[in-house]
């Protein structure tokens, strides 16, 4: 069956399942080894979370993307997705447009890459457009300004699907499967919720309220009997490249995975799952992107939050909002939830919206910081701001995967396993 | 008032009760539904040198406006030093002590 993705073209899946066929089309392939970042992408592009994307940009769809935000046919796309090598490797592999190759990650056969275009853009150019900025001190720039100087564009086909390793196994799922896992659910409307985060009742509550307003006008009788609920919230965790202080994938997919099995969302309602990126930070450019990718998903609803996939001072809190505002509905069909902060008020004696109570001076507000702050002196927190079983699987992951710390240090990244691996074909 | 760049030191009931030996509990702050915070004043040439001699921490201007990611190592050895000279002010001390080394 046909699905459709963002811009309401069909959902692109460029998989070949057959392992002979997959063998066959390789044959005679130069082979051309890709970097982590990229074989991730490639797998995101054969997939379909980046629909209606069929593989790695060409000039002309980064110039609209980064001008326009825009793809050369008109669809709303605001992030460049771009496959970056050197002069000295395309010479050394000789590379040509107009020919396939065979990309390959841990050695193995990974996909068909058939390159139409070799370009060069100006990076500078890019950081600016997508990011607002041409600091280095910005991740997003920094992650432009280390790519190779030349491009490489065309179509990929995925030949040998990766093996997403435990404790990941169930959470990874393509957008076919989500919609899939919605379908049995019998989800009609479904809400996302991004993070990269360990929850605190700060974020347990905006999901609930973003429940909230995403079941809307829906009946809600049905929903006093547990398995009959029609609108469900997705956690949709991003498993991507880390930085020294952030958590560790583990920890962020299993505590979330925590707040339904202790019952702080019903069975029927949450569901956890995992999309593959390298978070970019580029603010209201990145909502837009979470954007298309939940489309893809077979999402109807994103919320989002203050200071959406932003970093440091580049953005204004609410900046996300005003892009996403000004994309008329047709060109980005996912509705966005808007959501302002929960915080905690001593007065009220609990966790609440700052657009509720009106005991503003009083009013503690949650913060991610402060929150790793508290874990990392190994304080375990008030249950109010943090869930004594999430609090429990942290502690757990931070011993079976985190070499005893939940955050990532030097010691996580040089020994931790990859999310994914690619076996022989 | 200068401005200053503190470090919050989270505390355990344990710590709790020592900083209430120490005559100090009263300078905790209740935070988050009840949770202790000893904050531990430093101005701007004591940041400066914190980030300095610990690079993992950062000063987190967006949100907090405090100095974070501190190693635990580093906040047990600050809190023991406020808790011994039963003042917050010891960050010169514990800079010094650290630049030593």
């Amino acid at each position: 069956m046909e699905l459709k993705g963002h811009g309401g073209k069909p959902l692109v899946e460029r998989v070949i399942t057959d392992k002979a066929e997959a063998k066959k089309k390789i044959q005679g392939l130069k082979q051309v080894p890709a970097n982590r970042q990229m074989a991730t992408e490639a797998i995101g592009i054969a997939y379909g979370f980046f629909s209606p994307i069929e593989g790695f940009m060409k000039r002309a769809d980064v110039e609209t993307t980064c001008k326009k935000m825009q793809l050369a046919d008109g669809t709303v796309w605001s992030i460049p997705i771009v496959y970056d090598m050197s002069d000295k490797e395309i010479a050394k592999y000789g590379i040509k447009a107009g020919e396939s190759v065979c990309l390959t990650y841990d050695g193995n056969p990974l996909a068909i890459f058939d390159i139409e275009e070799i370009y060069s853009y100006d990076k500078e150019s890019i950081a600016q457009d997508v990011y607002g900025t041409k600091e280095e001190k910005h991740p997003g720039v920094a992650r432009t300004y280390a790519y190779q100087d030349k491009f490489l564009g065309g179509k990929i086909t995925l030949v040998n699907e990766p093996k997403v390793r435990e404790p990941f196994t169930p959470y990874f799922l393509t957008p076919r499967q989500h919609r899939l896992k919605f379908a049995e659910k019998n989800w009609q409307r479904i809400v996302a919720h991004q993070t990269r985060n360990v929850p605190h009742s700060g974020h347990e509550w905006l999901m609930k309220h973003a429940f909230i307003a995403t079941h809307g006008e829906l009946p809600v009788e049905d929903m006093e009997t547990m398995g009959k609920a029609i609108s469900g919230v997705l956690v949709n965790c991003i498993v991507g490249e880390k930085r020294a202080g952030d958590y560790i994938d583990e920890a962020i997919v299993l505590t979330q995975d925590e707040l339904r099995k202790s019952g702080y969302f019903r069975e029927d309602i949450h569901m956890v799952s995992m999309t593959f990126w390298d978070m970019r930070y580029a603010g209201p450019r990145e909502a837009v992107h979470h954007s298309i990718i939940r489309t893809n998903l077979g999402l109807t609803h994103h919320m989002f939050g203050r200071d959406h996939a932003g970093v440091g001072t580049y953005y204004h809190s609410y900046e996300a909002h005003h892009l996403l505002m000004s994309i008329p509905k047709e060109k980005l069909s996912i509705t966005p939830i808007y959501v302002l902060e929960w915080a905690y008020c001593p007065h009220c004696g609990e966790v609440t919206c700052i657009g509720l109570c009106g005991h503003w001076k009083e009013l503690q507000k949650f913060s991610g910081t402060k929150i790793r702050s508290i874990i990392m002196d190994e304080v375990k927190p008030t249950r109010l701001i943090f869930r004594p079983e999430v609090f429990d699987v942290v502690t757990a992951t931070a011993k079976k995967y985190g070499f005893g710390s939940p955050f990532v240090g030097e010691e996580y990244l040089a020994k931790a396993k990859p999310a994914f691996t690619i076996e022989p074909l | 008032m200068a401005e200053t760049f503190p470090i919050n030191i989270w505390i355990n009931e344990e710590r709790y009760q020592a900083l209430q030996k120490a005559g100090l509990a009263n300078l905790l702050k209740e935070e988050l539904a009840g949770m202790k915070v000893l904050i531990i004043p430093c101005n701007k040439a004591q940041r400066e040198k914190v980030l300095k001699l610990f690079p993992t921490a950062k000063y987190d201007k967006a949100t907090t406006k405090s100095i974070e990611l501190l190693p635990k190592a580093v906040k047990d050895k600050i809190y023991t030093l406020a808790v011994k000279r039963k003042t917050l002010n010891v960050m010169d001390e514990f800079i010094k002590e650290v630049e030593k080394r």
